[in-house]
């Protein structure tokens, strides 16, 4: 049985291929700090119900019309422009405090994935070693 | 891979904002650069704004310094007969740069650039959190 198809292994590898994609979205955002009109964005969480039962392809969602397709392979959630309180007189509302928790936040979550699929390879090897 | 465009949009910002700094501390710079004849306009003001600039290769929308303007507010002047650069009614024309307004702009440039800077980091340990996976 190939390592790739267990739905444990899928499903946080879909979880840090979002992480990642998320990575990229925070980073636009505070590069785009004091980019006049600029409205940070932010990924949709990965829906996993029914993950568990069976991996099923993750694609796109486009929630409008004039929405485009995303870059082959970029990411498995699709963006959603995020509430914000305050816009600044240039039309910029990208919060640096809000965008810096999200990374802190994003990264935590990360390590938490990775470190999860690391426990998961060890249980592997245990259950293959020799007794 | 997602981590290099995350890297190097935050390397764009850092650009942006350095190139930022760089038109504040030539306003700081000049703030009392004056012309050095009667009538002619001194040192004018210059204003950084960002744009957004998609790099099809990378697939990323990245932030760069748009063209640098010219802030078109009135001179200070100052009465001062022996200036070379006195009218008749001997009032020298300064540069239109307020200090303050420089310093804000600064802190606010600073403040960018370390957020940035942070974003770099972040993206850096998840990339080494990636590659620990490998050590198991």
């Amino acid at each position: 049985m190939p390592l790739a198809g267990l739905p444990m292994f899928d499903m946080l590898k879909t979880r840090m291929q979002w992480h990642q994609a998320r990575q990229r979205v925070l980073s636009e955002n505070v590069a785009g700090a004091d980019m006049p009109g600029f409205k940070p964005r932010d990924l949709r969480q990965p829906d996993f119900d029914g993950a568990a039962r069976g991996p099923g392809p993750v694609t796109l969602v486009s929630t409008q019309g004039g929405h485009l397709p995303g870059f082959a392979g970029a990411s498995s959630a699709a963006t959603a422009k995020s509430g914000s309180f305050e816009t600044t007189p240039s039309g910029n509302s990208v919060q640096l405090e809000d965008e810096m928790m999200k990374v802190a936040q994003n990264q935590m979550d990360y390590q938490m994935a990775t470190s999860l699929y690391a426990k998961s390879l060890q249980i592997m090897k245990t259950a293959i070693k020799r007794g | 891979m997602e981590f290099t465009r995350s890297l190097s949009i935050a390397a764009s910002g850092l650009r942006a904002q350095a190139g930022r700094m760089r038109v504040i501390s030539e306003n700081i710079a000049n703030a009392d650069s004056t012309a050095d004849r009667p009538g002619a306009d001194p040192y004018r003001r210059k204003v950084a704004s960002f744009e957004r600039r998609l790099d099809r290769e990378m697939g990323a929308d990245l932030v760069q310094l748009g063209r640098v303007k010219r802030d078109e507010g009135a001179f200070k002047t100052r009465l001062d007969p022996g200036h070379p650069a006195a009218d008749a009614k001997g009032e020298v024309k300064l540069p239109n740069v307020n200090s303050t307004i420089e310093m804000m702009d600064m802190r606010e440039a600073q403040r960018s650039y370390e957020a940035n800077l942070n974003v770099v980091g972040a993206t850096r340990r998840m990339l080494a959190r990636t590659l620990d996976i490998l050590r198991v």
